[in-house]
């Protein structure tokens, strides 16, 4: 048997770097116990970091991935109804990692094996893992030299910094004080690097961190007159002894006169502002919560009763543009400040190499203060040109030596004209065109999946990586021999192979459409695709002939807005899609001192900050104002450049009316539509404002009693039994006599998956399935079409809609002629709508502080906390329980909840329909959207119809990620709760079913639940009377859900708002209602909340189950 | 190697006066500090004394040294172009002999039996180098100080071999170049105001004089350039040095020197009496 430690441990690269499923393969499943105890025992005595690490990723992906398979088809009934601990749970959510491990080994210790436990455990390993890796990297970015000093600074007096005297003398002749400007250019990554500037790989593999990175001056193709670099950083004394933080592009400023204010991050849109004042050691990160005065630090900075303005732009380049715009204006703005501190020598021109990676230093403090996480490859644009950034391992005298094998810090080597002439650069110019398809995605799960699949050195993906570093030197020859087509090739080849064998998630549909319509397009004139970063989607690059570069430019454009246009509604498009114009910066980063007349700000900040000023008397402004206001003028006046500005600012500030009425209108327009209920909303606001209904009502009474579903209640179909041939003979009769039609519910919003962007998760091409890129309603039909023809008959397919999902279902099934689904499929139009509210305090208080939350990493918690403080002053300034109505009409509605969607059926004649045409239909298969498991088994339909009942509900074994209820008995009632509705949160941890919710219907008992019959569906009223009549009896739930507003240049904020929603679960309470309840496997039963879980629903066996169920039409 | 010579630097605009405020030294005699400081590089054996002044100074200066006996010289600079350009007025003096450098603004009371200048003096005569006088600092006072980095020279304690010499770094230049083994986090070793130099500064002054003639000329890049072509050393001290310029600085300098000396006693109970009667009220 393989000792797994050795795999860690193994002083041969060749079996250290052996994939951990080739090691596992033969084991079985207490062969994999055994050495999981051993990694265990290895992981808390290994004093290397690294060793640690690795050890807890393999425990991780045993118990994700190798043992649950294992488990399942082990006979071990007992160990299969574990539970798991809630303290364990809890030790989980506060990040007491060691903790929770210890309560879920307890268990497995005493109850056996368990998939639920197995779920828990590799839950703690893998973030106890990540966690390991933060820390170091925190570790190492706060023990850079040159960024220690900044901790240990507590107290104003002790501020080692002085702003030099060059910025701190006003203009002798005007009174105004000069501007140092930093203009930097963004960063591409020429060959991808395989995402090997992730810290966690660059210090663990330096020899395989490798990045060709390019300095780039940028322009909106059609908008701006030529490429510049598009990120600038002011900054100059004011006098006010306060900090004044402006970002241009997003309309934000702010005059800050605290510390505390410094620290708060997501108080406002002036994060990344903050975040470089203080890693630029202006505000040094130790004076944090230290209660002293920021006018005294400022004093001490630029002198008594003096603050300092800096101002961010730039030059409204799109978010998610994969060229590191973010970090970029992080290292701008570090680097002005850092020059004007004296920390840098250099106060204007270029930087010097050690000016630089100080400059790269604190951008990696000031991305760690602010939560997020770039590469190390991001502030490449402060270096000139094209460069080579390499790991480097880790030596003697380097903070890391002896704890991880690479330096935290690259080094970066410029390109010289023997590695890449100006000729070729000129050409590589005029070959590429850069584009942003309007998608702006959040690429953090592709950067974990990554380290994991690196730690894990899975076979295939290790090998993509090796063969990555040979794809690197090919384009690096390519550049040497002036061979653009060359670099074509290779950049398209690594797109293709290795970078999608790493992350599939790397691609999509948009994607892939576009590359074919530009080579159906262009043919030979098209050398090559480019994936600039983390996904595709946003930022890209195509590869033409240089003839045909103008050309493709204005294709380009026009295929991506059209395909937008096909999209949108599937695909989290961000903003519309643009091209670039672009030219390689020799310069990097540079600062500038502007004096006198030419010490004005860039004419936004003007229009920005001008309304207030202009609003003031003259006499109060500072004189150094008064001045700045004349030159404002001049400039204006006689500055070409200018011109216009002067009519920007007028028309802030006598804004012209109207143009938002129409939006109010179309909202108006659209509740009447949909059939909103304008008394029912009334009377949610008032029980909202009162405090009768809240999330906290939501749960049953503090008395009822919550117990585990016998196990003599749930039918284990998760394995076949002696009756299952019996079963699935039943049910491929009554498929072929056309007793069953397959319900797919998709009215939903999908709010967990694209956090609330108002898409229609149904047409979401969410994965390369038998080859192509497929949706879930495509899916789902495939399942349908198989059971259809192994039954030998035409199986109906009813999809529910909603205000939001219908049109564009309709019209993507119209375009797709049905996915070719041979039996009949009928949409089924949702009747009603809500209109979202701005929650309350009282219950975003509920949600953020009463219930159990997973505590993040330090910085990133610092800053979640800020964002959620910020939300409760935006609920109480919009008015609680008001009509959210500041966003597009769209995501202003929701959807009621899924307990509408079959009373639906009955209402719009959908059913009605399908009986007249099947009057055979007796059954009905209802599921989620997500739930792709869900297929019309015959042994299930079988064994519903054998037994009769009214609902048939399915059940899976709960692992750690299921949230949300499950099967219970609730004062002595088998039934179906849902989480928000379980009086404590520990109740669902004792219930070892989860709700797949997917739903055997039988529909003449159904009816008769309303009190109808078939005769009844046609008479309208009598069915919207049992409707509602049935509707009262079940309980409504507030619930809080996402919803994104987008606004700027592909900007997006998320915020929590209040809606209601009645659930088909609850049916199950109904005593007249027989529901029987079957355990199904897991594969079958388990949903696809999340994009994150895709790559572990491809790797453990999800997707190839999925696939087997499915029959793509050719 | 002999030190016979010492410049005593007092141009500076802002320090002119300095030098000429009175003080009651250790031995309860009321001297002003020009003669304090005068007396210190003379109990190192130093008889050749040059003071460099703002023009028109020397005859106030001249008064306030008393008769300190030997030879004692003044000479100008004829604009305040910087600490390194006051050094350099005195070249002639110093010829191509080593020098005792001090600032006029400074005082300096020994912790030991020797003082301050004597112990300077017998590090550069036994080591036969060019020595710097340091004291550990916090970092929150480089603003203040030059300051060097280098490594301890093996078997001599308090001794450091300059690698690095910076005019006032911020503390991220004093991370990344001026972390001294041994010293606790945060302190480097900032110039104490006290120098034996050798006569290549004073060419080196030369050179950089003759490139810049801008309006400040510091002292600290010559000695970087120093520390680059011959043996250099940092020396910490047993004393403090007082600057006598900065807020309250004439007052500090004042009880230490009274608190080192015969008077401690009386100028002890003086001040308990001013704290006791501060706390009654």
């Amino acid at each position: 048997m393989p000792d797994l430690v050795q795999l860690i441990t193994a002083a041969d690269p060749a079996r250290r770097n052996q994939a951990l499923a080739a090691a596992c393969a033969g084991l079985s499943a207490g062969d994999l116990l055994d050495q999981c105890a051993r990694l265990d025992d290895f992981r808390r005595r290994s004093e290397n970091l690294y060793e640690r690490v690795r050890a807890l990723f393999f425990l991780y992906a045993i118990h994700r991935f190798h043992l649950p398979e294992r488990l399942a088809s082990a006979a071990a009934p007992a160990g299969r109804r574990s539970l798991i601990p809630f303290a364990g749970y809890e030790h989980l959510l506060q990040r007491r990692f060691e903790e929770a491990l210890d309560q879920f080994l307890a268990v497995q210790q005493a109850e056996g094996p368990s998939d639920a436990i197995s779920s828990a455990l590799a839950a703690a390993y893998h973030r106890l893992g990540f966690q390991t890796l933060a820390d170091q990297v925190r570790r190492s970015v706060r023990s850079v030299r040159g960024n220690q000093w900044m901790f240990r600074m507590g107290h104003p007096a002790d501020h080692p910094l002085r702003l030099r005297p060059e910025l701190c003398q006003p203009h002798p002749g005007d009174g105004t004080y000069p501007i140092l400007r930093e203009c930097t250019p963004v960063r591409m990554d020429l060959t991808h690097c395989g995402w090997s500037d992730i810290f966690f790989l660059g210090m663990d593999y330096p020899e395989g961190a490798k990045v060709l990175n390019v300095s780039i001056d940028l322009g909106v193709h059609g908008r701006d007159p030529a490429p510049r670099p598009p990120v600038e950083a002011s900054l100059r004394v004011i006098e006010e002894p306060l900090l004044r933080l402006a970002s241009l592009d997003l309309g934000a400023a702010a005059d800050i006169t605290n510390l505390a204010e410094v620290f708060d991050f997501a108080k406002d849109y002036l994060g990344l502002l903050k975040a470089a004042v203080i890693a630029a050691g202006l505000v040094p990160p130790g004076i944090e919560g230290s209660g002293q005065s920021l006018a005294e630090l400022l004093a001490r900075l630029a002198g008594r009763g003096r603050g300092l303005e800096i101002v961010s732009r730039v030059n409204n380049i799109p978010k998610g543009s994969r060229l590191a715009v973010s970090t970029t204006l992080l290292a701008a703005l570090v680097s002005v400040c850092m020059r004007a501190t004296g920390q840098a020598a250099s106060l204007t021109g270029p930087l010097q190499e050690h000016e630089r990676r100080l400059v790269l230093a604190r951008a990696l403090l000031g991305e760690w203060l602010g939560g997020s996480g770039g590469g190390w490859q991001d502030s490449g644009g402060v270096w000139p040109g094209m460069k080579l950034i390499e790991g480097v391992p880790a030596g003697e005298g380097d903070p890391e030596f002896g704890v991880s094998r690479g330096r935290l810090m690259p080094r970066h080597r410029i390109l010289a004209a023997a590695d890449a002439a100006l000729e070729t650069r000129r050409r590589l110019q005029e070959s590429l065109v850069l584009v942003h398809g309007g998608m702006a995605q959040n690429v953090g799960p592709i950067l974990e999946m990554v380290t994991e699949k690196y730690l894990l050195r899975c076979a295939d993906e290790w090998q993509a990586r090796q063969s990555m570093l040979g794809i690197l030197d090919e384009i690096l020859a390519a550049l040497r021999a002036g061979d653009v087509r060359r670099i074509g090739a290779a950049t398209t080849r690594n797109f293709q192979q290795p970078i999608q064998t790493i992350i599939p998630w790397a691609t999509n549909y948009f994607t892939e459409s576009l590359i074919q319509q530009v080579r159906a397009e262009f043919g030979p004139a098209f050398w090559g695709f480019w994936m600039l970063g983390g996904m595709s989607g946003g930022g890209m690059g195509f590869i033409f002939a240089p003839e045909q570069k103008a050309r493709a430019q204005t294709h380009l454009q026009e295929l991506m807005s059209a395909g937008k246009r096909a999209l949108q509604h599937a695909l989290p498009f961000a903003m519309e899609p643009v091209v670039y114009d672009f030219a390689i910066n020799e310069r990097g980063t540079e600062a500038v001192l502007l004096e006198g007349a030419a010490a004005l700000m860039p004419p936004a900040y003007y229009t920005l900050l001008g309304p207030a000023l202009l609003r003031q008397e003259r006499h109060t402004l500072t004189p150094a104002r008064r001045a700045e206001w004349d030159q404002f003028g001049a400039a204006c006046r006689a500055r070409p450049e200018w011109r216009g500005v002067a009519q920007t600012l007028f028309e802030i500030m006598l804004p012209r009316g109207q143009p938002e009425a129409a939006a109010g209108q179309s909202l108006a327009a659209l509740l009447e539509q949909h059939g909103f209920d304008r008394l029912q909303h009334e009377q949610i606001r008032a029980d909202l404002k009162e405090g009768r209904i809240g999330l906290a009502q939501n749960r049953l009474p503090a008395s009822a009693v919550i117990e585990d579903a016998p196990a003599a209640e749930v039918a284990d179909l998760s394995a076949p039994g002696p009756a299952a041939a019996r079963w699935a003979e039943r049910g491929r009769a009554a498929l072929r006599n056309g007793e069953l039609a397959v319900v797919t519910l998709a009215a939903g919003a999908g709010s967990r998956w694209t956090q609330g962007a108002g898409v229609v998760k149904a047409l979401h091409p969410f994965c390369r399935l038998a080859g192509r890129h497929r949706t879930f309603i495509e899916t789902h039909l495939a399942k349908s079409r198989r059971a259809a023809r192994q039954a030998g008959c035409a199986l109906p397919h009813l999809i529910t809609t909603s205000y939001l999902t219908h049109a564009p279902i309709a019209e993507f099934l119209a375009r797709q002629h049905h996915y070719g689904y041979e039996g009949p499929l009928h949409l089924s139009p949702g009747r009603a709508v809500g209109l979202r509210l701005v929650p309350t305090v009282r219950d975003l208080r509920f949600m953020w502080e009463e219930m159990p939350q997973q505590l993040l990493d330090e910085q990133q918690q610092k800053v979640r906390d800020s964002l959620r403080q910020a939300l409760i002053h935006w609920a109480a300034a919009a008015g609680e329980a008001s009509d959210y109505t500041d966003n597009l009409p769209l995501q202003c509605l929701h959807p009621v909840g899924h307990w509408y969607e079959v009373p639906n059926l009955l209402r719009n004649g959908v059913l009605a329909r399908l009986l007249a045409e099947r009057p055979g239909l007796q059954y009905l298969l209802l599921h989620n959207i997500d739930t792709l498991g869900a297929d019309a088994d015959p042994a299930l339909l079988g064994w519903h119809i054998d037994h009769g009942a009214c609902l048939t509900f399915e059940v899976i074994p709960r692992r750690l990620e299921d949230r949300g209820g499950g099967l219970a008995r609730v004062n002595g009632q088998l039934r179906l709760v849902e989480g928000l509705a379980l009086p404590r949160e520990e109740a669902e941890f004792a219930l070892t079913y989860y709700n797949s919710n997917t739903c055997w219907i039988h529909l003449d008992k159904l009816l008769a639940v309303f009190r109808l019959t078939r005769a009844d569906l046609a008479d309208a009223p009598r069915v919207a009377a049992a409707i509602r009549s049935l509707a009262a009896r079940m309980p409504t739930y507030i619930t809080l859900k996402e919803v994104k507003k987008r606004w700027g240049h592909g900007q997006e904020d998320i915020f929590p708002v209040t809606q209601f929603e009645k659930l088909w679960v609850d049916l199950t309470a109904l005593p007249e209602v027989d529901a029987r309840f079957v355990a199904v496997p897991r594969l079958r039963g388990q949903q696809l909340k999340d994009p994150a879980q895709l790559d572990g629903w491809l790797r453990d066996g999800s997707a190839a189950y999925v696939e087997r169920l499915c029959d793509y039409p050719a | 190697m002999e030190i016979k010579k010492a410049i005593i630097t007092a141009a500076g605009p802002a320090q002119r006066t300095l030098p000429l405020q009175t003080l009651v030294d250790r031995d309860g005699v009321t001297k002003t500090a020009l003669r304090i400081l005068i007396e210190e590089v003379r109990a190192a054996g130093i008889e050749e004394i040059c003071v460099v002044t703002c023009p028109g100074d020397p005859p106030a200066y001249a008064a306030a040294a008393g008769d300190p006996g030997g030879r004692l010289r003044f000479i100008a600079q004829p604009a305040p172009r910087g600490y390194g350009h006051a050094v350099w007025c005195a070249r002639e003096f110093a010829g191509e002999s080593p020098f005792l450098l001090l600032v006029g603004d400074h005082l300096y009371v020994s912790g030991g039996r020797k003082r301050a200048a004597q112990q300077l003096v017998e590090i550069a005569g036994a080591e036969n180098c060019a020595v710097s006088a340091v004291q550990a600092t916090h970092e929150s006072k480089l603003p203040y100080y030059g300051a060097v980095g280098g490594r301890r020279v093996a078997g001599r304690k308090g001794q450091y071999e300059i690698a690095e010499v910076m005019e006032k770094p911020t503390p991220t230049e004093a991370e990344q170049r001026l972390i001294v083994p041994g010293l606790r986090a945060g302190y480097y070793l900032c110039f104490f105001g006290m120098h034996v130099l050798t006569p290549a500064v004073m060419s080196l002054l030369s050179a950089e004089v003759e490139r810049n003639a801008g309006p400040n000329l510091p002292l600290s890049p010559a000695l970087a350039q120093l520390a680059q072509r011959e043996r250099y050393l940092a020396g910490e001290l047993e004393g403090r040095r007082y600057d006598i310029g900065v807020r309250y600085g004439l007052l500090t300098a004042q009880l230490a020197l009274a608190l080192a000396g015969q008077d401690r006693e009386e100028v002890l109970s003086g001040l308990v009496e001013l704290l006791a009667r501060r706390e009654m009220k």
